[in-house]
């Protein structure tokens, strides 16, 4: 198994070439404006040691806002990216795509969540949610400015499936997989596949039959 | 069922057990236990001789107990695969069966559990839900009355296949019921119990309803519901369907079922909203629409898979709105009830989905993974240097560090998960973990700390939970004290107590050290490890004179936004209570503690040499935090 796996190529601990970060203020409509100005946070990100470019966009992962990114990581040169926007967990991977259309490892974009965990939680205290909005996206700048390209890991892919549940979903799946001709292993604890579907007595809203 | 029975790709494993499952997408390793029927499979061709001549009778799950089974069984006639099964547990040994089976020599006492490995490349979850048992809501009288029965019990009884051949009748007597009232969110919708809606059981309740009158015209039949709710295509039509057939509907959640001890009748006491009064009527039987719940051995099975729990016990999905079939797990989904109550149709969208989310994977030669994992700086580690060490072998939950001895430790890539445990424990500062190097979240701290750093509360979040608990609290948007500055680590075992050490050297008020709990660890056992270290910081600071509060280790998942909230606001209060003078008097007594803790800090590849731009950004945020 180990030996199919590509290994992380060695990297150095410090990136090899000057930062020239770009950032990038996201309004997402009023979810983030209308707590904290966002030309505040870019005048004050775009002065930071290595950052080049700051710019405010309405809605970073609309397109228009994408096409800004990559259309400025050519103007200005940019190597790293930061974002303040939303969450990692919802948008770290728009970002990484984004900036690796446009020529970048997607591992040189860094992310500051200025809407969940900022404008979201401070409505009440709007001088703090600015101030915390500044802090969040120049300690992104900071990391962005020692990420280091990196390379996605390959790994094998066995082609078999396990479902684990034999009622109507599990078996909705396995003959989904299936008839794509992926091998399933259909696993239940009980003696019956069925689940609780094949104890029904007709069913909602046609009264067809359960089995 | 049938069709995945005969589709020949699907081998279906009942009575088998999932034990364990390790690896990663694409490469699962999975130990399944196919529990010994004792009769054999390659044999048995489901003639029923087995069951006809065995002499015991016990109760059968599948007929909700409500009619016996053999001890020689299977659950039901067109049971899939139709196999028996002999019940140990109620067998006496009699042998009838191995005399009927005669010549088909199926049935063999000597078998075992069969365990079995299976190399797997994606998992789909589909473990269903369990229903409430009524017995604790003693104002219903389940299980004291006779004639109260729950909705699976009326499920089994109103079907042709089921206990009385679908003869609808009261248990106490044996009747026919002439007056039948159905009880909606029993159990749901009930804070007592489960708070939230069960979602399919209004218009399971106008099923059953609509059955029993097509059955019995003249049956009366009342549904008692708190909302009626129907908002998938074609429900609300039969939700007219029942009312136009005459079933009568009565807003007003039942205070209490009463019983008279000699006829078995019941009355149910109700306010009727629509009526704006308190009712009494009287019912021949009464059926209780319990609320859908996870499975009794849903905690079990989440540690099995190492998936995160909502709120309730279900399986928390990976985003509930843009990845609700994905477990936060790469290569494992979950389809159907199991991540939350969901009817038939639901269900089986959810299977497809399911599908389709895991042949992405299996239709791919390769997957490609984050390359978050760690990495050995060899001409660091003490063991390439003769020394013996193998902290961070013991710290790996996945057996990901090949150490020997004499030789510098090695990370195996395709074991690695990237958690950080064992950058976080290496007391050499050997090792490093790509895209979370100790000089890019230094730089995170020194930044965050810069202005002010005695006001702020560092907050160190686990990517899988506490990170997703921070988001849901904003989500919820539930306010919290805007000082706290989060970062964020892949595992609370990451969070290298040097880093605690830097943060509060430079000055910092509070620090949260959070991360999920035991159970949920995306990691396997990594929250151990952080809780451990988490543990040994709380009594070193404690002993070093630090006030209650401003450390503080939390265990908070993605769904208990509530509890980040909460816990923030607790530690601004905490700060809040310490005198001016006295916070600044401490943070000046422990500076010179951190500082010896941290005098080989600048050994670590990369970080002096970052730590000096990382000033001229602390520098700008200074010059810039002065009030013009």
């Amino acid at each position: 198994m180990n030996e199919e796996v590509s290994k992380p190529k060695y990297v150095g601990a410090m990136p090899e070439d000057e930062p020239r970060i770009g950032v990038y203020v996201c309004h997402c409509g009023s979810n983030i404006a209308g707590v904290i100005p966002p030309a505040e946070v870019v005048d004050f990100a775009g002065s930071l040691p290595g950052v080049v470019h700051a710019a405010e966009t309405m809605y970073a992962c609309a397109d228009s806002g994408q096409r800004l990114i990559k259309e400025d990581i050519k103007k200005h040169g940019l190597n790293r990216v930061v974002v303040s926007a939303c969450s990692v967990r919802m948008h770290e991977p728009t970002f990484r795509a984004c900036v690796a259309e446009a020529g970048l490892n997607p591992f040189l974009m860094e992310m500051a969540n200025i809407r969940e965990q900022c404008t979201w939680a401070h409505g009440h205290d709007r001088e703090g949610a600015l101030e915390k909005a500044k802090d969040l996206t120049a300690a992104a700048v900071a990391k962005a400015s020692f990420l280091t390209p990196l390379d996605m890991i390959n790994v094998p892919v066995t082609k078999k499936a396990l479902v684990i549940g034999g009622g109507v979903a599990g078996i909705s799946a396995a003959l989904d997989l299936a008839e794509q001709k992926i091998p399933v292993t259909l696993v239940e604890k009980q003696p019956t596949i069925g689940g609780v579907m094949a104890q029904l007595n007709k069913t909602f809203p046609t009264m067809d039959c359960s089995i | 069922m049938v069709d995945a029975a005969r589709q020949p790709l699907i081998e279906v494993k009942a009575y088998t057990e999932v034990e364990k499952v390790e690896g990663f997408v694409g490469n699962f390793k999975v130990t399944l236990r196919e529990k010994a029927k004792y009769v054999r499979a390659d044999r048995c061709n489901g003639c029923a001789a087995c069951a006809n001549a065995c002499p015991v009778e016990v109760p059968n799950y599948f007929e909700m107990n409500l009619a016996p089974r053999k001890a020689a069984y299977v659950p039901m006639s067109q049971s899939v695969p139709l196999i028996y099964n002999i019940d140990m547990d109620a067998c006496i040994h009699c042998y009838k069966c191995v005399e009927a089976c005669g010549a088909l020599e199926a049935i063999d006492f000597s078998m075992e559990d069969k365990v079995t490995e299976e190399d797997i490349g994606a998992i789909v979850v589909a473990t269903g839900f369990g229903h409430f048992d009524p017995t604790p809501m003693t104002e219903y009288g389940y299980g004291r009355f006779p004639n109260v029965i729950t909705a699976m019990e009326m499920e089994r009884l109103n079907n042709s296949a089921g206990a009385t051949h679908g003869l609808v009748i009261r248990p106490s007597d044996n009747n026919r019921p002439q007056k039948l009232a159905i009880i909606n969110c029993v159990g749901s919708r009930d804070k007592r119990y489960n708070p939230s809606c069960s979602n399919f059981c209004c218009m399971y309740a106008i099923k059953n309803a609509l059955l029993l009158k097509q059955m019995n015209p003249d049956m009366d039949i009342s549904i008692y519901y708190i909302d009626i709710r129907t908002p998938s295509k074609g429900y609300e039509e039969f939700y007219d369907r029942a009312r136009e057939a005459g079933i009568k509907f009565i807003q007003g959640r039942p205070a209490e079922i009463t019983e008279d001890p000699d006829s078995h009748q019941l009355f149910i006491k109700s306010e009727d909203i629509t009526l704006g009064r308190v009712i009494e009527h009287e019912y021949d039987l009464v059926m209780l629409n319990q609320a859908a719940v996870p499975q009794p051995d849903q905690d079990h099975m989440s540690s099995v898979l190492n998936v995160a729990q909502s709120p309730g016990g279900w399986f928390m999905e990976y985003h509930p709105k843009l990845r609700p079939i994905d477990s936060p797990t790469d290569g494992i989904f979950f389809a159907g009830a199991c991540q939350g109550p969901k009817d038939i149709p639901a269900s089986v969208a959810q299977g497809s989905a399911a599908a389709s989310r895991a042949s992405r994977i299996l239709h791919s030669d390769t997957w490609q993974i984050e390359p978050t994992v760690a990495v050995v700086w060899s001409d660091r580690c003490v063991s390439g240097k003769g020394q013996a060490c193998g902290i961070c072998e013991r710290a790996c939950p996945y057996g990901a560090i090949d150490y020997t001895k004499g030789i510098s430790a090695e990370v195996i890539t395709a074991k690695c998960h990237g958690c950080g445990a064992c950058v976080g424990e290496c007391p050499h500062d050997a090792i490093t973990q790509l895209h979370y190097t100790d000089a890019q979240v230094l730089a995170q701290i020194r930044t965050l700390l810069a202005v002010e750093p005695e006001k702020k509360i560092l907050a160190f979040r686990c990517q899988w939970c506490s990170y997703g608990g921070a988001d849901l609290a904003g989500t919820s948007h539930f306010e919290y004290s805007a000082n706290e500055r989060g970062l964020r680590v892949m595992c609370s075992a990451r969070m290298d107590a040097d880093l605690i050490y830097e943060a509060y050297r430079l000055g910092a008020g509070a620090i949260l050290y959070s991360g999920c709990h035991p159970q949920d660890c995306h990691y396997i056992t990594g929250q151990i490890v952080g809780a451990k270290r988490a543990a040994r910081l709380e009594k070193m600071f404690a002993r070093l004179g630090m006030s209650p509060g401003r450390f503080r280790t939390e265990w908070i998942s993605a769904a208990e936004g509530d509890k980040y909230a909460r816990v923030i606001n607790e530690m601004q209060a905490a700060l809040d209570a310490i005198p001016e003078d006295q916070l600044k008097a401490e943070i000046d007594r422990l500076k010179p503690e951190m500082e010896k803790k941290l005098t080989k800090l600048n050994e670590i590849p990369g970080v002096e040499e970052a730590m000096i731009q990382v000033d001229f950004i602390v520098k700008d945020l200074l010059n810039k935090a002065v009030p013009v």
